[in-house]
């Protein structure tokens, strides 16, 4: 049984730090990192290449030990045995047996998560169906299965035994974007029935889309968190009208922070409410018609370009 | 647990049967038992061999006794020394395996135990080599027996001993497998074991050869602490010829070697971070 958390994954100044055997040099991969998610979430770990995000997650998973600090996962300590119970992980870079068949590799990996034989039987065709493997793909060695195959089979594998936490590293890495969208139509059932999503990707569009939140780890250390909704949020108002004339143009243009035409419309990004409510009056005034109205965004590109390049 | 005992064992079967080590051996094996059964003619005569004759020539008579024991040692030494070089050049790979990145890391995400994994890998291993040598050696003992009628329990049992031994010289290479992760390191080591151990059991000889005390008692130290391969060949020999066995020592330190090589191995797997 779990411990009482409403996280499902608590790290609290987690740090590795790599030492070289023979010139004892030092690689801070992770830094004190203390990071929450909330069950039933969908978190995303950004970060560049060499950012830290896979080492944290190995030690989510026990695969590396920390040098310092700690992580618990659904209020156990990671290094525990049972700890890994609730989770489903599909690793980046993964080397599946290739002398399994996508059957065997189903049942051997739910046997190690402590699946029955019957009922892994059972689970075996229905997952296969859910990522989109036909009957042909069951039988044949994972040596002959193309890259976006094995990413599916991964996932499959990863779901077999009911995770409640799943831990994804690059999920749809070499999957077509038909593909991309089984996968995401996937975790999101999951994530309606409950099941917390860790996604590691640099696909920022993918991760956008789908995570509620997410976190930018830059040289081992935590950059940012927080939603995507607040994250993405700017700080402006924009407004875009049509049939400007270009005497209040000019005018309205003196005023905005910024400023854009394109095919006949103006687009104006005002720094207060105010400014904004008072551009809309012009315009009106003036006949023209209001295309747009709202807060300014960003994406969740803009966001990460400017915390990784700010560190 | 035993559901991921088996699911470890299993696993470690399919990889032999894909890297045909399996098929290799299971073939050399038939081969021997073949040429047992169809090549070497054996005619009894009331309790005497009347011809041996093979590939069509026919030898002079023997005792039929002598004659099975001399064949049964001939083979049990082959499978000692060519078997077991061969076994350990081929499960070098399935250990290393283990170890390769992108693999690992699925295997450790999994609620067992380190020690639990490295073992059921173990276990595979030793069953998979264990299951061809019972293969070979049951094989040709039931061959014998029908052929002579001569039963001993000594060659079944010599097979133990080499079950024993490989198990042995596997957690040796479990050991180096997880400290470098390289099969080529691993067989090295296990072969220089083997080189080496067969010259340290001439330890009187070697005493008398060198002049200082210091390095005869480096010769004593490595004689007990190393797996004594050489003298448990003279034990297999004395168990077929039915012979009694001086000592079983070599048989327990042997043991306690592989033990110590096994729990450092583990020891070392817990600790690594992959």
């Amino acid at each position: 049984m779990d411990r009482v958390s409403e996280f499902a994954i608590e790290t609290e100044g987690l740090t590795k730090v790599f030492r070289s055997r023979w010139t004892g040099r030092e690689l801070r991969a992770v830094d004190d990192i203390s990071l929450r998610v909330r069950r039933g979430t969908t978190y995303g770990l950004l970060g560049p290449n060499g950012a830290g995000k896979t080492t944290f997650v190995k030690m989510l998973l026990s695969c590396t030990h920390p040098t310092a600090g700690r992580a618990m996962v659904f209020g156990r300590d990671a290094r525990e045995t049972e700890a890994r119970r609730p989770i489903g992980y599909l690793p980046e870079n993964h080397r599946f047996p290739t002398y399994m068949t996508g059957w065997d590799m189903l049942d051997f990996y739910s046997a190690l998560s402590g699946m029955e034989e019957t009922a892994r039987r059972k689970r075996i065709p229905e997952m296969l169906n859910l990522v989109g493997l036909d009957e042909r793909a069951r039988d044949l060695r994972l040596g002959k299965y193309s890259k976006g195959m094995l990413q599916r089979v991964g996932l499959a594998q990863a779901l077999m035994h009911s995770p409640r936490l799943l831990v994804l590293d690059e999920p749809s890495d070499g999957v077509d974007p038909v593909g991309r969208k089984q996968i995401r139509d996937v975790l999101q059932t999951l994530e309606q029935q409950g099941v917390t999503i860790f996604l590691n990707s640099h696909l920022l569009a993918e991760v956008e889309l789908f995570c509620r939140e997410v976190a930018i780890i830059q040289k081992g250390k935590l950059a940012l968190s927080g939603t995507v909704e607040d994250l993405t949020s700017g700080s402006g108002y924009r407004v875009e009208g049509l049939k400007v004339p270009e005497r209040l143009e000019i005018e309205l243009r003196a005023r905005a922070r910024s400023f854009g035409s394109s095919n006949g419309s103006l687009q104006l990004l005002f720094a207060t409410r105010e400014e904004a409510n008072q551009a809309v009056d012009l315009l009106r005034s003036n006949g023209c018609e209001i295309e747009a109205l709202g807060r300014s965004r960003s994406t969740l590109e803009e966001v990460f370009i400017k915390t990784v390049e700010a560190l | 647990m035993l559901n991921t005992t088996i699911a470890l064992i299993r696993d470690t079967f399919r990889e032999a049967f894909a890297r045909r080590i399996f098929w290799g051996f299971f073939g050399c094996c038939t081969a021997l038992l073949l040429f047992l059964m169809f090549i070497m003619g054996i005619d009894v005569v009331q309790g005497a061999i009347a011809t041996v004759t093979i590939f069509g020539r026919t030898s002079p008579t023997r005792d039929v006794q002598d004659l099975v024991r001399q064949t049964q040692s001939v083979i049990a030494m082959v499978l000692y020394f060519a078997g077991m070089a061969l076994a350990v050049f081929a499960s070098a790979g399935l250990v290393s395996a283990v170890f390769e990145p992108g693999r690992i890391e699925l295997l450790l995400s999994k609620p067992v135990s380190r020690t639990h994994l490295l073992l059921g890998r173990y276990a595979g291993n030793v069953l998979v080599i264990a299951a061809n040598i019972l293969y070979l050696v049951i094989g040709s003992w039931i061959i014998f027996g029908i052929k002579t009628g001569v039963w001993g329990w000594g060659f079944p049992l010599s097979s133990l001993c080499t079950i024993f031994i490989f198990s042995v010289l596997l957690a040796v290479l479990v050991l180096v497998g997880v400290l470098w992760d390289s099969a080529a390191v691993a067989i090295m080591a296990t072969f220089a074991i083997m080189i080496v151990t067969p010259i340290l059991a001439q330890k009187a000889t070697l005493e008398r050869l060198l002049d200082s005390e210091s390095s005869r008692n480096v010769v004593r130290i490595l004689y007990y602490m190393l797996p004594k391969t050489s003298d448990i060949s003279v034990i297999i020999r004395h168990l077929i010829t039915n012979q009694p066995v001086d000592s079983w020592m070599p048989v327990w330190s042997t043991a306690l070697f592989g033990g110590v090589a096994l729990a450092l191995g583990l020891w070392r797997f817990q600790r690594r971070s992959f």
